[in-house]
């Protein structure tokens, strides 16, 4: 649509936007000119992405299309002076709000609910999620409410129900929220599958999306809309700018010439303290759970006079701790918060003026979200203050602030037919009334993550689901789906109830509640770590010191403990890598440091820390390439600073690695971090004869890349993930009894069975896929090592490791890379010996 | 047998060999532990896909240590079949195949957990079914780690592996066998069978293997725990 048409078409609807202006103008407000963009594409039956920041109005751009269109049906109806809005009376479903976080929903909810109540509309409006009490279940089972706000994994669940098609016969819209935050996950592709059977049941509903200003908005509306949409009947539609954001740094008093690693970043707690001191209302954000636990910890430790009005928030808190939280926060009770991306979303609280981030920002657009937490009263400004928890960091809020001056916004980029989540979304149709392939086929194309899907592919999935995938064995005691006519569907009612609990669980590891002994939940933590513990053993969670007593009924029993100190949880997936944006900036700044530029206080800062990196090695330029040797009581270490995040230096690792054992028997260790990579080995690697021999070529990557691949691990840690989502484990069900057990078997143990007796089966191709597609995001990856044949190698032979190696040299956490025999490997080894607990 | 080590327990002489099984010479008995047999079927008729090949090499395997050690029993240390859901006609048709051609071995079970609910093997595949601790010479073979007065036991249940460190931050997890004072418990056998880590003690003595080569551990010690 031109943009005359567009205004013309503006002016036209104005006057019938009465209802929505005397509302609006009841709160004080006027709606922005986005808002009525939205309501006349809405009501002229366009589709659409919106975009702007947190707490702009995005949400009443979408709602009030729908309640428009009801006004307008409805004109002419003489309300019924109804007190209460009954569910047997009101309207069927007419609207699907999907939002990522359950923790959401309530909010959700409330916000959708005024308009309701103050225009007197007889809608019923609930949300349905994990955490719905059973009997509104039971309720929403015989009739769902007109508006219902639902999660990604409640869609699947709906779209499992034999009477789906009469569910959604007045279906007119549905908006999902937050679409950035779902967009490049399998809950995103998961999303787009559902949008795909929507559009088949109800073809009239119009799909809103809510976005966050993201590098790639067109892909973002294409994954919403499917490839299927015309572009004239779709638009992407901007909203209000941003508020400006100041971003700064907390510099500790004493810089460390090391960058002291992971969560000994504590030193910083009195200027944490101070800072939050300055505000009414602070929320102190972390990049990881644990963070949340050890901060929160800290804090008080230092100010126990704060007991009560300090909390943290993160996301395996049980729901109504984290809705005392979140009430807390809005009603300005709580004068500090500790928290992960658990509350980057949504919600707004209004009452908090400082925001504090501890350690790596990260991505430019995320600190940007972050920042938009605070200053929420009109025309105030947000402030976000970094807190290093190694000196390197600093250096990242100063790249950071560059990234933001110059407008960057990172990508998230959508994924390409993962075949777990079309396994899983085929069962799921296959109980929603069954299907008839051809057509599910081209359902299933209209999506844009698998707008690619071959026919091979297709076919593989339905034979995995009804014969095991391999053409050469029947197994008549396998058949997850079976054929009924003409369609598919799934008759085994114990397949139906494991798959129906297997949905909710697409994301994360398996999961074990944490309870008291007598009394309520606090929330979950991953099974590996309970697994790990022995009765007695103390830990710390959810802010509290426990002591462990047992597991029973897969739940992991607790008791208070006196002492606050004890392991704290870890839980896995939450390290994010460097955007490819912000590397880019570093690599300006460590440039500019080269040359003897420091600017900004953070440079500053580290300016001792860089010059004693120059003195023992070389402070790389953006045209270089640094690589360090050195050699310790462990062996010979390799160090490589290319500074292009984590997940690509994990591929780089693993390729040069690879390459180097080529040339004689050689086991390597790896670690890898945002800004390069070690390779350890306990002989001396032969770096300059694989410098000469093309080390770092981008030639022979296509046979090099994946030979790489199968030497570590990756893929088969990848493939945890998948054998999830294509319901080969269970994350345990509740109160299974023995027959579950017999059905245990890790993910590790189905890749190497299937890689020796299927190796065709797809699922393990998609592992090696997603690795290198997005673990080791094979474009940047190429992009990377583009550039590194073109740098200049600079090899230092450092007299100690260096400030920039430090971080690497103590990372435990390792990959492995050999060319030697494994029997030779172990007899180089020791049995480690666990403290004898008189029991096996 | 190549890549097997001939040890000492009880007083006897054993062989671990690499295929996960132990073979007592003077007693012309093979000793396998934790087949797991149907563990694959028991996945499919649940609607979780398993190829079935998993049961034909465990089969073939069984042949080949048969063939070169030249024993005339196997004693199964418990863990025959997985449940009674594995037993399906494919596979209990492969294992009708394997014992008819070797129609003269004596073999025996030592029920463990798993038989108890899966039942035990059909008559006609001439396994005679006990519960244990079976006593044979100075050795009580059994499923579960016990102990047994006046007897070594040999054992399974546990699928015992063990984690190694060495130099230059090496780090490795392979199937092991256990011996430690009163009992030694045995590699799984199954193919489609996973690892548990063993806490070991002083004076225990580990064996790993790779599948090629069994390999004694020399030194037991107490690595450095990582910070988390």
């Amino acid at each position: 649509m031109t943009a005359l048409a567009a205004s013309i078409d503006l002016l036209n609807s104005r006057d019938t936007f009465v209802d929505v202006d005397r509302w609006f103008a009841s709160r004080g407000w006027r709606p922005f000119g986005f808002q009525r963009e939205v309501w006349s594409a809405y009501r002229s039956g366009e589709s659409g992405l919106i975009h702007a920041a947190t707490g702009t109005g995005k949400t009443l751009a979408a709602w009030w299309g729908p309640l428009l269109e009801w006004l307008e049906e409805t004109r002419d109806v003489v309300p019924i002076a109804a007190k209460k809005v009954r569910r047997s009376t009101a309207p069927p479903l007419r609207i699907l709000w999907i939002t990522p976080l359950r923790a959401l929903a309530a909010d959700t909810v409330e916000a959708l609910a005024a308009p309701l109540r103050d225009l007197e509309i007889p809608w019923t409006l609930e949300s349905r999620t994990g955490d719905t009490p059973a009997a509104m279940r039971a309720r929403q089972r015989k009739r769902l409410p007109t508006a219902l706000v639902t999660t990604p994994e409640s869609l699947s669940l709906l779209l499992t129900r034999e009477d789906v098609r009469e569910l959604f016969a007045d279906l007119r819209a549905v908006v999902v929220d937050e679409w950035h935050e779902l967009l490049g996950t399998k809950r995103g592709v998961q999303v787009e599958l559902a949008l795909a059977r929507v559009r088949t049941l109800a073809p009239a509903a119009r799909v809103w999306g809510l976005s966050a200003t993201i590098g790639n908005l067109e892909q973002a509306r294409d994954s919403l809309l499917g490839g299927t949409h015309s572009r004239a009947s779709s638009r992407i539609v901007k909203g209000v700018e941003p508020k400006r954001v100041i971003v700064d740094s907390l510099i500790p008093p004493i810089i460390e010439r090391f960058p002291w690693a992971g969560h000994l970043g504590t030193q910083m707690v009195p200027q944490v303290v101070a800072a939050v001191e300055e505000g009414e209302s602070a929320i102190v954000f972390t990049n990881t759970r644990s963070q949340t636990e050890i901060w929160y910890q800290a804090i008080l430790a230092a100010r126990p006079e704060w007991a009560g009005t300090i909390a943290l928030h993160h996301g395996s808190l049980d729901r109504r701790k984290r809705d005392w939280v979140e009430d807390g926060l809005r009603a300005g009770t709580l004068r500090c918060v500790v928290a992960t991306s658990s509350l980057d979303l949504g919600v707004d609280f209004s009452p908090v003026d400082r925001v504090l981030q501890i350690g790596s920002p990260k991505g430019i657009a995320r600190l940007l979200q972050r920042a938009g937490r605070s200053g929420h009263r009109p025309g105030a400004v947000s402030r976000i203050s970094c807190v290093p928890t190694n000196t390197l960091e600093l250096i990242e809020v100063a790249a950071v602030r560059d990234g933001m001056h110059a407008g960057a916004v990172e990508a998230r980029a959508p994924l390409e037919r993962p075949l777990d989540v079309l396994a899983q979304h085929v069962v799921t149709v296959a109980l929603g009334g069954g299907f008839e392939p051809a057509q599910l086929l081209a359902e299933v194309r209209g999506t844009r993550a698998y707008a690619g899907l071959t026919d091979d592919e297709w076919k593989w999935t339905i034979a995995f689901l009804t014969s095991g995938g391999t053409a050469l064995t029947a197994y008549p005691e396998y058949a997850r789906l079976v054929r009924d006519g003409d369609r598919y569907v799934v008759q085994d009612p114990e397949i139906a109830r494991r798959h129906k609990m297997a949905i909710g669980t697409i994301v994360g590891d398996a999961h074990i509640s944490v309870n008291y002994v007598h009394g309520r939940a606090l929330g979950s933590v991953e099974e590996s770590f309970i697994a790990r513990l022995s009765p007695g053993d103390r830990f710390v969670f959810a802010g509290t010191p426990l002591e462990f007593i047992r597991v029973r009924d897969m739940k992991a029993w607790v008791k208070r403990a006196s002492s606050v100190k004890g392991a704290i949880p870890r839980w896995a997936g939450s390290r994010m890598p460097l955007s490819g944006e912000l590397a880019e900036m570093l690599r300006g700044r460590l440039g500019e440091a080269s040359e003897g530029t420091y600017r900004d206080a953070e440079m500053e800062a580290v300016h001792p820390m860089l010059e004693l990196q120059r003195k023992w090695s070389a402070i790389p330029r953006p045209s270089e390439l640094l690589i360090e040797r050195t050699k310790s009581r462990d062996g010979w270490h390799l160090y490589f600073f290319p500074f292009e995040g984590r997940l690509v230096h994990e591929g780089l690792a693993a390729l040069l690695a690879y390459r180097l054992a080529r040339l004689k028997p050689i086991t390597f260790s790896m670690s890898s971090n945002d800004y390069g990579f070690e390779l350890t080995s306990a002989e001396e690697p032969p770096l300059g004869e694989a410098l000469a021999a093309g080390l770092l070529s981008p030639d022979n990557l296509v046979d090099d890349i994946p030979a790489s691949l199968n030497a570590t691990e990756m893929a088969k840690r990848q493939f945890r993930e998948i054998a999830r989502v294509a319901g080969l484990v269970f994350p345990g069900f509740p109160r299974a009894g023995k027959s579950a057990r017999q059905l245990q078997a890790t993910s590790g143990l189905f890749f190497e069975v299937f890689r020796q007796y299927d190796p065709s089966n797809l699922l393990l191709t998609q592992a090696h896929r997603e690795v290198l597609e997005r673990q080791l995001e094979r474009s940047r990856l190429g992009r990377t090592l583009q550039r590194i044949a073109g740098a200049q190698v600079v090899v230092t032979s450092p007299p100690k490791i260096t400030p920039l190696a430090f971080p690497l040299w103590v990372d435990r956490n390792r990959e492995r890379v050999s060319s030697e025999k494994l029997a030779d490997r172990i007899r180089r080894m020791q049995l480690s010996l666990e403290r004898a607990a008189g029991k096996t | 047998m190549t890549g097997a080590v001939e040890m000492d327990a009880a007083g006897e002489e054993l062989e671990l060999l690499p295929d996960h099984a132990v073979f007592w010479r003077r007693g012309s008995t093979l000793m396998v532990a934790d087949p797991h047999f149907g563990k694959a079927a028991t996945f499919r008729a649940a609607g979780i896909f398993v190829p079935e090949e998993t049961t034909a090499m465990t089969l073939t395997r069984l042949d080949e240590l048969l063939i070169a050690t030249g024993a005339e029993r196997i004693i199964f240390l418990g863990d025959f079949l997985h449940a009674r859901e594995g037993r399906a006609p494919s596979t209990l048709d492969a294992i009708e195949e394997w014992r008819a051609a070797h129609p003269w071995i004596a073999m025996t079970l030592v029920r463990g957990n798993h038989d108890v609910r899966a039942g035990d093997p059909p008559d006609s595949l001439r396994i005679e079914c006990v519960d244990g601790p079976l006593i044979d010479g100075p050795f009580a073979l059994a499923h579960h780690p016990s102990i047994v007065k006046g007897a070594y036991v040999l054992a399974g249940h546990v699928h015992p592996g063990a984690r190694l460190y060495g130099a230059g931050r090496e780090r490795v997890r392979v199937p092991c066998f256990w011996f430690g004072r009163d009992y030694a418990i045995l590699p799984a056998f199954g193919e489609f069978t996973g690892l548990a880590d063993i806490k070991a003690n002083p004076g225990d003595r580990v064996w790993v293997t790779t599948g090629e080569e069994v390999i004694a551990i020399a030194s037991v010690s107490v690595p450095q725990r990582s910070p988390n």
